[in-house]
């Protein structure tokens, strides 16, 4: 019974894991490193997280992928600054505890293989193994094939074998390291339970603290806002974690954000902090001393060469999508504005006050003994509001009145003004004034204590492999990867065809797919280019 | 004896622990973060009413994004065609921004769903309106709850002015747009033409329908729509 409950557990173990695959296991830096990733069936999250960390555990570079079908695929770009060395890629979503770790080895393209220094490697891991298919036919792809020569290949799949697969599977081609098998491996992560999966896009999160104590604030507000023709607006509320979060759902590539938490009764000055991903120290496995062998050596030089010819020959390894962007809103999220004003029209004023005097209609902005005031004309009540509005920069909320004072009208493209009392959720705002920059660079907003502004990773566009075709024949092809497809759909026969570059040596064509129970299944096909 | 007060016990044990899921349930469902609007200023009180439902009840509303906030105490100001919501956290009665709405929905006194949506009124006025719809399909059966403020006898209201209903009916499909009804057997008939009109007619007094009100009228139409007759606009 003991036999049984150990194996059926280890089997339910083996399904609940993350399993990486990177187009190679060596790369120089300042190449494209492929991922791709099959998540577990009962994952919760929607997003998983790939990040490259180096043997001390920092992050290196990171990337958020939407998880389709329990799968997901993309790249990290290696910087040129790396040293040469044992490196890590892990597997994470944010709430899941299990990560799976690849171990990689970076060569630096202008230093090579240091001769002296001892490498590391892994060590007391418990290799992750996927089950291996013989009875899957490849047809047209030789032991031994010529350098630029073009293939068809087609991949015969029983029927049995089919009906099991769920979702698509992954092919690619690609050269081999002699001298480095590369390893999967298992680790745990402790995290917070009250944190939020990320479903459709990636989480930005973090701590509102007291500036003096550093205890988590309660009752904190926290701003979040994204620049756009209409900007996105976002609130929290923190708790008494201090902790707030917000959801950018469906946001790719690399977007502007303000966030900015503040006590609503200004009793308390407070600290915000924007949560990242910068260290998986504590899930390191043990690492010990490891002789580069001399064939490896040869090969991580070779590889060096080739990247840096690349580069001169201006050939890039991918090729990315246009980032999608969500939808904007329909509307700014202060309702449509009662009165727009155009400065332009009018004559060049210089500062806000004269343009709040002269153009702005139910705004008085004065500044008694350097102090600013500004209020807003409450068209319900027949009344001006006693409390200052919402001021919004480029849409973003700025506290400081003073930031707006020596804005003149050669500096604004546009002014819309809400003369009412208004309500987003449970937030109240005697009336809110919008100014709209023709800089629209919202460098007016100040970074503080209470204002982080950044530049967020969101989920990554899809890339796909450049091509032989592209070419020309008078240039050299130094391709090391042959062919990447993460998403190929399942069928008996399936073909595709790619071509061989100018780098001779040991290639290895993968096929990889999920059953329908979880487990992973893989076919190696080792050849050789003359 | 003993056995019977343990029994009871149990049963009010497991009643008040489903009593207590259930308001949990409740409070969870109170989601007021992404409801945009601005502070409701109270009508002038004059005789009738201006709102379509007197008291608030608890209801649903769906956002332009899909996202549906349901146990939202909300009341329809027909007066105004504008959907008013209180905010039990802030303790203020919000009109709800109506471009950032779809739809709401909420149960009458009788238990019954009235459900409305926001459609663009594209005839000679270009606003955007709240219909409940009385029958959903190819060709929708829409009311327009209007309430105008009209004058009226001061033996009826001493200011001289009353909140009087003014609802408006229309047949409405996405291509063709909007056709006035009125809530009666020729205004009916005369979407028809003359071949339809007698199936109508016989398809009426079979089923035994006579139409007197807005219920019977419903009624007709959800019968001459079962049966897949056309109306003509």
């Amino acid at each position: 019974m003991l036999i049984l409950f150990v194996a059926i557990t280890g089997k339910s173990q083996e399904k609940n894991h993350f399993s990486l695959f990177t187009d190679r296991d060596l790369y120089a830096s300042g190449e494209t490193m492929l991922i791709k990733v099959y998540v577990p069936a009962d994952e919760p999250s929607g997003i998983v997280n790939i990040d490259l960390l180096n043997t001390k555990g920092r992050i290196i570079s990171g990337i958020s992928k939407k998880i389709t079908g329990h799968q997901a695929d993309g790249y990290i770009y290696i910087p040129d600054s790396l040293s040469s060395g044992s490196y890590l890629l892990c597997t994470s979503t944010k709430i899941n505890s299990s990560l799976t770790f690849k171990e990689l080895y970076i060569t630096n393209r202008f230093t090579g293989i240091p001769e002296v220094g001892t490498p590391v490697r892994a060590s007391k891991i418990k290799p992750l193994k996927n089950r291996l298919i013989d009875d899957l036919q490849i047809e047209g792809l030789d032991k031994s094939v010529k350098a630029r020569e073009k293939l068809e290949v087609s991949l015969n799949l029983p029927k049995d074998i089919v009906a099991q697969i769920e979702g698509n599977l992954f092919v690619s081609v690609s050269e081999v390291t002699p001298g480095y098998n590369s390893q999967s491996f298992q680790s745990t992560i402790h995290r917070d339970n009250f944190k939020s999966a990320e479903k459709e896009g990636v989480v930005l999160d973090g701590y509102l603290k007291d500036l003096k104590t550093g205890i988590p604030f309660k009752n904190g507000v926290v701003y979040l806002s994204i620049p756009d023709s209409i900007p996105r607006f976002d609130f929290y509320i923190t708790g008494d974690d201090g902790y707030f979060n917000f959801q950018l759902d469906n946001y790719y590539g690399k977007i502007p954000v303000v966030v900015q938490g503040f006590d609503n009764e200004d009793k308390h000055l407070l600290k915000i902090s924007v949560n990242r991903r910068d260290s998986l120290k504590n899930c390191l496995p043990d690492f010990e001393s490891w002789e580069i062998s001399p064939a490896f050596r040869t090969s991580a030089e070779e590889s060096k060469d080739a990247v840096t010819f690349r580069k001169i020959f201006n050939q890039p390894e991918v090729a990315v999508q246009p980032a999608m962007k969500p939808g904007t809103d329909r509307y700014p999220f202060f309702g449509v504005p009662n009165i727009v004003v155009d400065p332009q029209l009018f004559i060049n004023l210089p500062d806000f006050t004269e343009i709040s005097r002269e153009l702005l209609t139910g705004v008085k902005y004065r500044a008694y003994n350097r102090i600013p005031s500004l209020q807003i004309f409450n068209s319900a009540q027949r009344t001006y509001f006693n409390d200052s509005p919402l001021l919004l920069i480029d849409g973003i909320p700025v506290r400081d009145l003073s930031v707006i004072k020596d804005l003149g009208s050669k500096e604004i493209a546009k002014i819309e003004i809400s003369m009412n009392e208004r309500y987003y959720g449970n937030l109240k705002f005697p009336g809110v004034l919008a100014i709209h920059t023709k800089k629209a660079d919202y460098s007016r907003v100040l970074v503080s204590d209470e204002v982080v502004k950044l530049n967020f990773d969101c989920i990554q566009p899809d890339v796909t492999l450049t091509t032989l075709s592209e070419h020309p024949l008078n240039e050299p092809d130094l391709r090391k990867v042959l062919l990447w497809n993460p998403s190929v759909k399942p069928g008996q026969t399936i073909k595709f065809n790619f071509g061989t570059s100018d780098l001779v040596g040991n290639y290895k064509l993968v096929i990889c797919g999920a059953d329908k129970d979880g487990s992973i299944f893989y076919k190696e096909h080792l050849f050789e280019v003359n | 004896m003993a056995k019977r007060i343990l029994f009871l016990i149990t049963i009010f044990g497991l009643l008040a622990v489903s009593a207590l899921f259930a308001q949990e349930k409740l409070q969870k469902d109170w989601k007021p973060d992404k409801i945009k609007g601005t502070r409701f200023i109270p009508y002038p009180p004059y005789s009738g009413t201006p709102y379509f439902n007197e008291k608030f009840v608890l209801g649903e509303i769906e956002l332009l994004d899909g996202t549906k906030i349901g146990n939202l105490g909300i009341r329809y100001s027909s007066f105004q065609d504008e959907l008013i919501y209180y905010n039990t956290d802030i303790k203020t009665q919000i009109v709800i921004d109506k471009i950032s709405l779809k739809g709401f929905s909420y149960p009458d006194e009788l238990g019954t769903k009235r459900s409305f949506r926001r459609q663009n009124f594209d005839t000679y006025l270009q606003e955007e309106r709240f219909f409940e719809v009385l029958s959903d399909g190819n060709i929708s059966l829409l009311a327009y709850r209007k309430v105008d403020l009209e004058t009226c006898d001061t033996s009826y209201s001493k200011f001289g002015l009353a909140y009087m209903p003014a609802y408006h009916f229309y047949a409405w499909s996405a291509g063709k747009g909007y056709t006035s009804l009125k809530m009666s057997r020729s205004s009916l008939l005369s979407k028809f033409d003359k071949p339809s009109q007698k199936i109508v007619k016989r398809l009426l007094r079979k089923n035994g329908i006579q139409i007197l009100d807005e219920a019977t009228f419903v009624q007709a139409w959800n019968l001459i729509m079962q049966n897949g007759l056309s109306i003509n606009f």
